[in-house]
């Protein structure tokens, strides 16, 4: 059996997924001996940016006419395209306020050239293109990676954890920042897979892997607000990963 | 007139080209070409709390995500007056030469050291050396544990918060990063070897600015609050809350570019600019390391910026052993972070991120909100220069032959190790 071609890609981000792969240091070698990396700009200066692909990895969000372009001709080469981390599955940390005047923030940083740039309110991959396989995390655990790469080659798909950081959380025995510390914490919206790595180890979740599938945003407003945080705060910090945690209804 | 254009730099991280312009043998213009997308954090963290702007500002790169992260804390710290405590600082000051570990073996064995060897990357040359991919992996894996045991996580570290740690690691957590480290003295010891054995790199050479944090105990990536600049012996101080004037962002007419010198002169950040302003560090095995790398300070060539990151990896093993030791002999206290209490004010903090200088700058209203946010990344502040260097390059090469004066071109952009996303702070977008 020949060996599945394989890209990766980076739009507008940190590369902080594409960093993971190349973070998998005891697995590294194993993994690029089973696939056929054609096209990883981050890691090699010899790609074919043209052959068709078993599989296209694509991190990072779409910001710019430029990046939507790349991501479109990326869909059209790929079977299998896969969106890593949060802000391809979800916009991520540029999606924060997508109602925000643009040319006015552009002048702000950029100065008088800065409204000419190619420029558009952020937006996750499947606003695009069609998206195959969502992987969230910002950034991606390395687990999900490997076991998404183990079941594309033998034609599966991987299944992540549906359920929230809370129940992680609880397993690990941990008190409860938010109801019994009265902090601002987002596990009981957010995507469980990170092992509740920031409530164990007593700082709040910041909601950085998006909103679990059956979030209630409304009931964690109403618990927040009893607990006496004003809804501009909760909004900020729902929204800042993933625009579509915040609860209707609450501007920035 | 023809033009040599880099469309898409690779092995590199982010999105960025170069272009150089000849009329015969004389060279027009040169740029180094960014076009990564406008993420616009600066502005859009306006109205967040103090407690939600690291983490945010932790995404601007991955690479450096520990030195986002603990420059934010700093600035937010420095513009409440909170003082963190001894443990704090001296587990801030680890979790920093774990970034820098990670990064410097990430740049050297993945992205540098194929050029000087003919490959088109570490994968390709792990087939025919092994050994060599291996044991970038592994002083890799070994600044990730690092971040992973102080952090939380490797990238975007999660533990760093306000005022100290969410929580603490445990001595047996320690112990087991000492036994990973003593195994990293010999790797780093190794990567010397390596580094001696790879062809010279010897076309490009001009005399340099050097800018580096200058450290009370002349060795932190974190303490200090002042910048010193080093040119033909001439030295400058400039202090963190007068930044602006080291920075000196100013829009290029011809390109609209905004690049950053110092006193008209394009200067250079990172780890040769460390080592030639603290030049106090080069003792013992970095000396004798310096020696067989046949690396002189200050350096004329900037592609000496790998030697230096090569000296460091063996820098960043000992210190980070002997942060260690010090944490072990005191005990490790079960300590909260120290309270904040935000009021109207600005703070500044720069620290040396692995790359480079890097500088956040932030302006609080009285309940703790950002009113306004700067971020200064070390790939902004290197741009002016790297084009500097770019120019020199292709000036001082007898070769005509576009596809070697391009691929040193190459060479040089990633001896600076830029990290393209972190340029948020803009210096050329097309």
């Amino acid at each position: 059996m020949s060996k599945p071609t394989v890209g990766i890609f980076g739009l507008t981000g940190c590369a902080g997924d594409q960093l993971v792969i190349l973070n998998c240091e005891d697995q590294l070698l194993d993994v690029v001996a089973l696939i056929d990396i054609r096209d990883f700009l981050m890691a090699s200066s010899e790609n074919d940016a043209g052959c068709p692909l078993d599989i296209a990895l694509v991190e990072g969000a779409v910001v710019s006419n430029h990046d939507a372009a790349r991501l479109q001709a990326i869909r059209q080469r790929a079977k299998t395209l896969v969106a890593l981390g949060t802000c391809a599955v979800w916009g991520g940390v540029a999606a924060m306020d997508r109602g925000a005047d643009r040319p006015k923030l552009l002048e702000e940083v950029y100065g008088e050239i800065g409204p000419g740039y190619d420029s558009i309110p952020a937006q996750a991959l499947h606003e695009v293109v069609k998206v195959d396989l969502n992987i969230t995390g910002c950034p991606i655990e390395k687990e999900h990676f490997l076991a998404a790469i183990a079941n594309l080659l033998n034609g599966d798909a991987p299944i992540y954890p549906e359920y929230p950081v809370c129940t992680e959380c609880r397993m690990l025995e941990n008190n409860c920042l938010l109801i019994e510390r009265g902090e601002l914490c987002c596990g009981p919206i957010t995507a469980a897979g990170c092992q509740a790595r920031c409530p164990n180890l007593r700082v709040p979740c910041v909601g950085c892997r998006g909103p679990v599938g059956d979030a209630n945003p409304s009931s964690l407003l109403a618990m927040l607000q009893e607990k006496g945080f004003d809804r501009q705060r909760i909004a900020n910090r729902l929204r800042t990963f993933a625009p579509e945690a915040a609860p209707e209804g609450v501007a920035q | 007139m023809s033009t040599i254009v880099i469309e898409h730099l690779a092995r590199v991280e982010g999105h960025g080209g170069i272009t150089v312009e000849l009329e015969g043998d004389t060279v027009g213009s040169v740029r180094f070409d960014v076009f990564e997308g406008a993420r616009l954090l600066e502005p859009l963290v306006r109205g967040k709390r103090y407690d939600e702007i690291a983490p945010t500002l932790s995404r601007i790169c991955s690479i450096c995500s520990v030195a986002h992260t603990l420059t934010s804390l700093k600035a937010t710290e420095n513009a409440f007056e909170v003082r963190v405590s001894p443990q704090t600082d001296l587990l801030r000051e680890l979790l920093y030469r774990g970034e820098s570990i990670e990064s410097h073996a990430l740049h050297l064995f993945l992205l540098a050291v194929p050029d000087y060897l003919n490959y088109p990357s570490a994968i390709a040359m792990g087939a025919d050396k092994p050994a060599a991919v291996l044991l970038g992996l592994r002083l890799k894996k070994l600044g990730n544990l690092i971040q992973e045991t102080i952090g939380g996580r490797a990238i975007h570290p999660v533990n760093a918060v306000p005022g100290g740690f969410g929580k603490p690691p445990s001595v047996d957590q320690l112990i087991a990063l000492r036994s990973a480290l003593m195994q990293g003295m010999a790797d780093s010891d190794a990567a010397i070897d390596l580094m001696a054995s790879l062809p010279g790199a010897d076309f490009c050479h001009s005399d340099t600015i050097y800018a580096a944090l200058r450290s009370p105990n002349l060795d932190s990536y974190y303490a200090g609050d002042e910048v010193m600049a080093v040119s033909d012996g001439n030295r400058a101080i400039v202090r963190a809350a007068d930044y602006k004037t080291l920075t000196n962002e100013k829009a290029m007419p011809h390109s609209h570019a905004k690049h950053s010198n110092f006193r008209g002169r394009p200067f250079m950040v990172g780890s040769l600019a460390r080592l030639t302003v603290n030049p106090r560090r080069l003792t013992g095995r970095l000396a004798v390391a310096m020696k067989r790398l046949k690396l002189q300070l200050p350096a004329d060539n900037p592609m000496d910026n790998n030697k230096a990151q090569a000296l460091e990896l063996i820098n960043d093993v000992e210190r980070a052993l002997e942060i260690i030791e010090q944490l072990l002999r005191a005990g490790v206290r079960e300590e909260r972070p120290v309270p904040v209490h935000p009021r109207a004010a600005t703070g500044t903090a720069i620290t040396e991120a692995p790359r480079g200088l890097l500088i956040h700058s932030y302006t609080y209203d009285a309940e703790g909100r950002v009113v306004t946010a700067d971020v200064i990344t070390p790939t902004a502040l290197n741009a002016a220069s790297m084009e500097l260097h770019f120019r020199c390059a292709v000036e001082q090469s007898v070769e005509r032959d576009e596809a070697v004066i391009s691929r040193r071109l190459q060479m040089i952009a990633r001896a600076y190790d830029p990290c393209i996303s972190c340029s948020v702070h803009l210096v050329r977008r097309r």
